[in-house]
């Protein structure tokens, strides 16, 4: 965590913030193994990531085992600096070269996430080392872990997409404000349409309102 | 207790979308939005907050969550979005609902505590659905365009 960042929070949260993020790594690093064995095991047989079957067991298990640990290490010293964001960019540009296709990148990425948080959550039935405010903000660090992975892998494969050539129109600035400023006229012309009367009997009454035409 | 915290979303369903959707609008990294009416777009983030108990509860097989955002996701396609600010606007979607319940204190006593991690397990396998089933609908449409 930045020094500044830290210097501005109350020492309290400081402390605590300091302490859930000891306890978090420690508890996924006892029992890292076990995990990534058996989120192995979930994506090779999930139908969502059959490409996954196609790579060697000890490889899919390094690449579940880094990102167990890539998450440690953003929680310990990466979370303003950005290096994380660039490592699952580069992973979309990789996976794409390897002929995953995303959908099937993002169910691996999210598929990881849902166990490591099962195994938080569950950590409060047992006399752990998480109390339920640590866990409740645990996830809100996995959530948002895995939010940037699942992002920056998107971009990444996106920029091998347009390297291919496929580019998203609206990502061309000039279309963009092209269909910014349509829209706006759209808006502007529907709004200046003439109003057209209508009668209506509601409540014992006969009421008089302005509607649009379309 | 689970069913409170969604209720409590789902009253304040209005003035959410209102803030979510300036939020969208005003983001450069969701500057695609822009390009929507404002009132369809505030529409489809008060369909998500006003009806969060169906999505999250009912819905168990997430087969209208597969069905509705497949169809996102091809009609975004369609609307020339690039996939990563779609995707960055569901995240705002979850983030919003929790920074509000953060915001609001609604979640307080130890037993809300406990609710709050299953209403933290259902709503992140909602959007992790939401956000895979847009991303496949994209990426079939896409490959439906490359190879005509």
């Amino acid at each position: 965590m930045e020094l500044q960042k830290l210097l501005e929070m109350p020492n309290k949260a400081v402390w605590r913030r300091i302490v859930l993020t000891k306890k978090i790594i420690d508890l996924i690093e006892a029992n890292a193994l076990q995990l990534s064995r058996e989120i192995k095991m979930e994506l090779l047989l999930h139908q969502s990531t059959r490409s996954y079957q196609n790579i060697e067991e000890k490889t899919l298990h390094d690449w579940i085992y880094d990102v167990c640990s890539r998450f440690s290490y953003w929680l310990d010293e990466d979370r303003e600096k950005g290096e994380v964001q660039q490592h699952y960019k580069n992973l979309g540009k990789e996976r794409f070269r390897q002929g995953f296709e995303l959908p099937e990148v993002i169910s691996a990425l999210y598929l990881t996430k849902r166990r490591l948080w099962e195994f938080i959550a569950a950590s409060r039935e047992t006399d752990s080392a998480l109390n339920l405010n640590q866990i409740v903000e645990a996830s809100f660090l996995l959530v948002r872990f895995f939010d940037h992975a699942v992002l920056h892998v998107s971009e990444g494969y996106e920029e091998m997409l347009h390297e291919y050539g496929y580019e998203a129109p609206l990502n061309n600035p000039e279309r963009l404000a092209e269909a910014i400023a349509a829209k706006e006229k759209r808006q502007k012309e529907f709004l200046e349409e003439p109003k057209l009367p209508t009668f209506s009997y509601t409540k014992g009454m006969i009421r008089l309102s302005y509607y649009r035409r379309g | 207790m689970l069913g409170r915290l969604i209720e409590m979303i789902e009253n304040d369903a209005a003035s959410m979308a209102k803030d979510l959707k300036e939020k969208l609008l005003s983001d450069p990294n969701t500057s695609s939005y822009q390009t929507l009416a404002d009132q369809a777009l505030y529409q489809n983030i008060f369909e998500i907050y006003s009806r969060l108990g169906h999505w999250l509860l009912r819905d168990i097989e997430k087969g209208e969550v597969k069905t509705h955002y497949s169809s996102i996701g091809r009609q975004r396609f369609e609307e020339g979005f690039p996939l990563h600010e779609i995707i960055q606007a569901l995240v705002a979607t979850k983030r919003h609902i929790w920074d509000t319940m953060v915001e609001k204190g609604i979640i307080r006593t130890t037993r809300e505590l406990d609710s709050a991690v299953d209403f933290i397990t259902y709503l992140n396998r909602f959007f992790d659905m939401a956000i895979y089933y847009t991303t496949l609908g994209y990426y079939r449409e896409l490959q439906l365009q490359k190879a005509s």
